[in-house]
Parts: C-alpha cells; structure tokens; sequence
C-alpha cells in the first residue's frame, strides 16, 4: 500500500489532491424498515481480515504523511445504505461478495429473518455502511 | 434480486463536498463497474479509470459509458502499485474503495 501511494504522488501534480474513500469497519447496523418504522435487528460483525485490511491502510496513509508527502486537509465519516428487498436475500449477497471481510451472526440472521416475515408489506432489509472520506494534499 | 447501494445518494454528495472536479485530470484507482465514476465524470476535462479487473469489471463500465463522454472518460486495466502514467499528469486521485 505504501508502494501505491508512492506512485500516486509521482502521478499527481504539485498541490494535487488525493481523495481516499473507504469502508470502515464498525458492527454495521442491520436493519428492517418500511415507511412507517424502522427496527435494529442486529448488527455485522467485524473479522479479523477486515480489520487488518483497515489497520494497513491506516498505517499506510500515516507513512505517507509521516514522509511528507501528503498532508491531511479534511476527514469525514459518512453512513451510506446498502438495500435488498429480502433478508433472504441481504444473506446471500453478503455471504457472497463479504466473505471473510465482515460477517452475519446466527442471531441477527435469524432476528432480521423474522423481523422481515412479520414486518409490514413493503418492509425491506439494510445494512449502514461506515464510510471514510479524507482529503490529502500532495506536498 | 433487487439490491440498491447508496440510494440516498450520501458517497456523491459528499465527495462533491470534498472537492471540485471540474476541469481536472482525474486518476481515479478501483472502478470496478464504473458505479462512482458516473457520478462525477461530466465535470473533469478527463477522468482515466483503473482496475485489476478481476471480475470483468471493465467491460461493464466501458459498455456502460454514455456516448458523449467517450472522448473523457477512460477505462484501463492497472494496478496502483505500477501506475502507466508520466510524472505529474493528474491534478486529482480518487481512491476508490481500493485501500
């Protein structure tokens, strides 16, 4: 990652601007909501692969900055919505595309499932992804 | 399946927040699809896109790209580790789900 960021800097202009954006790993909330209410039903949890992934890329952003080449002008966490129609279907798509990043515990499979099927008819199923937005500039 | 990512559309507001993409070069590391790059490509003077690829991303977004921005926006297969570009020749990077 560091070797990337190396590069970005050859590549960018004097001043230029790196826009880094990505999930955060943080027990995700999951989610049944319709229009007329919204109800927790549990939350992903966070595996060890996740987290490293985040840790490196922290890690790595701080060496560009202890280097001297970018410097850390703004930072933000945002929440942006992830949503299937389905519980059934919020599991087979993350079990298929989060393998081994985050997880869906027994017990918020089967609260979601449940909270779903009894939920009102236009009920729907989401997860509240974290997500980091900072802005670098290249010195 | 009907699956929507982001509808309140949060990533692009906030990334416009954050910067100003017009009349930039724009380098933006991880396409994939193309799902952000759409978001912000009508700004920049040029947007290059870049992805391993790994799942036949690029074709997607390259069939994808609306008519009047193939002469601005360009799909290539690269890693950020070895960038195919010249010293200083982008005025921003977007990482984008990459790190």
């Amino acid at each position: 990652m560091v070797h990337a960021l190396d590069e970005i800097r050859r590549v960018l202009v004097t001043d230029g601007i790196l826009i880094d954006l990505r999930p955060l790993e943080n027990q995700w909330r999951v989610e049944v909501f319709s229009a007329r209410e919204t109800r927790q039903t549990g939350a992903m949890a966070d595996l060890p692969a996740g987290l490293e992934d985040d840790h490196a890329a922290n890690q790595a952003m701080a060496e560009g900055e202890r280097n001297g080449w970018f410097f850390r002008e703004k930072e933000e966490l945002l929440s942006i919505h992830y949503i299937w129609d389905t519980a059934s279907e919020m599991e087979e798509w993350i079990d298929a595309e989060w393998e081994g990043f985050v997880g869906l515990g027994e017990e918020t499979r089967r609260a979601t499932r449940s909270t779903w099927a009894l939920g009102d008819a236009d009920s729907r199923v989401r997860v509240e992804v974290k997500v980091l937005i900072t802005r670098w500039k290249k010195l | 399946m009907t699956f929507q990512k982001d509808p309140e559309l949060n990533e692009t507001k906030q990334l416009q927040h954050f910067t100003d993409f017009t009349g930039k070069r724009v380098l933006e590391i991880g396409c994939g699809e193309g799902r952000l790059t759409w978001r912000y490509a009508a700004k920049p003077a040029i947007t290059i896109a870049i992805d391993p690829d790994r799942r036949d991303a690029l074709r997607v977004a390259t069939i994808d790209r609306p008519s009047d921005m193939e002469e601005k926006v360009y799909f290539s297969n690269a890693l950020a580790e070895h960038l195919p570009f010249p010293n200083e020749s982008f005025d921003l990077v977007l990482l984008a789900w990459s790190f």
